[in-house]
């Protein structure tokens, strides 16, 4: 449950019940963090990511190539 | 321009580098990218004639390109459907009390600094690439592209518990790889 509400907001009950179950439940809390910092440092990995993808092309042979055939096919 | 019109002689050098950094993103294979491009300008180039021009160029291209990548998993039989052989991501099972098992480690990190932590961040890059390309491209496209649960159930032709389930299954793989590999050896 605490994954699933990382993807999509709970139903209004199952909230309730979650944060009651979260309350007293120390290893929930534990896995709940766990959780959300996954979620931060795939985050901070991404936005270097990102980076480094923006900075790439395909490369000259294949826009080459591609070029060619759409020459000779079009 | 009241009509969309297609410049095929322009594609490669307005939208190459565009569809190939989008393929990038789902597709860890550089070579499989590079030839997903090539596949989809081609294929491209065959089906001027369905070009209505209804939509700009640059979505219709990103239109075909998007059925090549979905052909690309299909036939690399990286299927997405969930896959019962996928056991190791199910190390983590719940007892009669309802209670994880094994017990979460306390990872003695606060959530928030955690990003500033360089040294985690490289052990999750090295978990992520442990994953299978399925599990790895939906957790990219969900935590890290931000994409919302149902556009990646959309774009995957997924139902919704299928995928929770998958990420539920990617998250608890990564979890068991940092816990290995970095997070207890203090």
């Amino acid at each position: 449950m605490i994954s699933e509400e990382m993807d999509h907001s709970l139903s209004f009950s199952r909230r309730v019940r979650l944060k009651m179950h979260l309350a007293v439940c120390n290893l929930c809390q534990v896995y709940s963090k766990q959780l959300q910092m996954l979620r931060n440092l795939a985050r901070s990995l991404g936005k270097e990511n990102s980076q480094a993808i923006e900075k790439k092309t395909l490369s000259p042979d294949t826009k080459e190539k591609i070029q060619k055939y759409i020459k000779e096919n079009n | 321009m009241s009509k969309e019109t297609l410049d095929p002689e322009k594609w490669v050098e307005n939208y190459a580098d565009m569809l190939y950094r989008y393929t990038l993103v789902r597709v860890k294979d550089p070579d499989a990218a590079d030839e997903l491009v090539q596949a989809t300008l081609f294929a491209a180039l065959k089906s001027q004639h369905t070009f209505a021009g209804k939509s700009t160029e640059k979505t219709w291209l990103f239109g075909i390109l998007k059925h090549k990548t979905m052909d690309h998993f299909r036939s690399t039989k990286k299927n997405i459907n969930v896959d019962i052989t996928d056991t190791d991501a199910d190390r983590i099972q719940f007892d009669t009390t309802g209670h994880m098992t094994p017990s979460p480690n306390n990872w003695n990190v606060d959530p928030e600094k955690a990003t500033e932590n360089k040294e985690l961040a490289q052990v999750l890059a090295k978990c992520m690439n442990g994953l299978s390309e399925k599990f790895h491209r939906l957790f990219v496209l969900k935590e890290i592209e931000g994409l919302s649960s149902e556009e990646i159930c959309k774009e995957f032709n997924v139902k919704p518990t299928n995928l929770w389930v998958m990420l539920h299954r990617a998250r608890n793989q990564l979890k068991l790889c940092m816990e290995a590999n970095w997070l207890t050896k203090e």
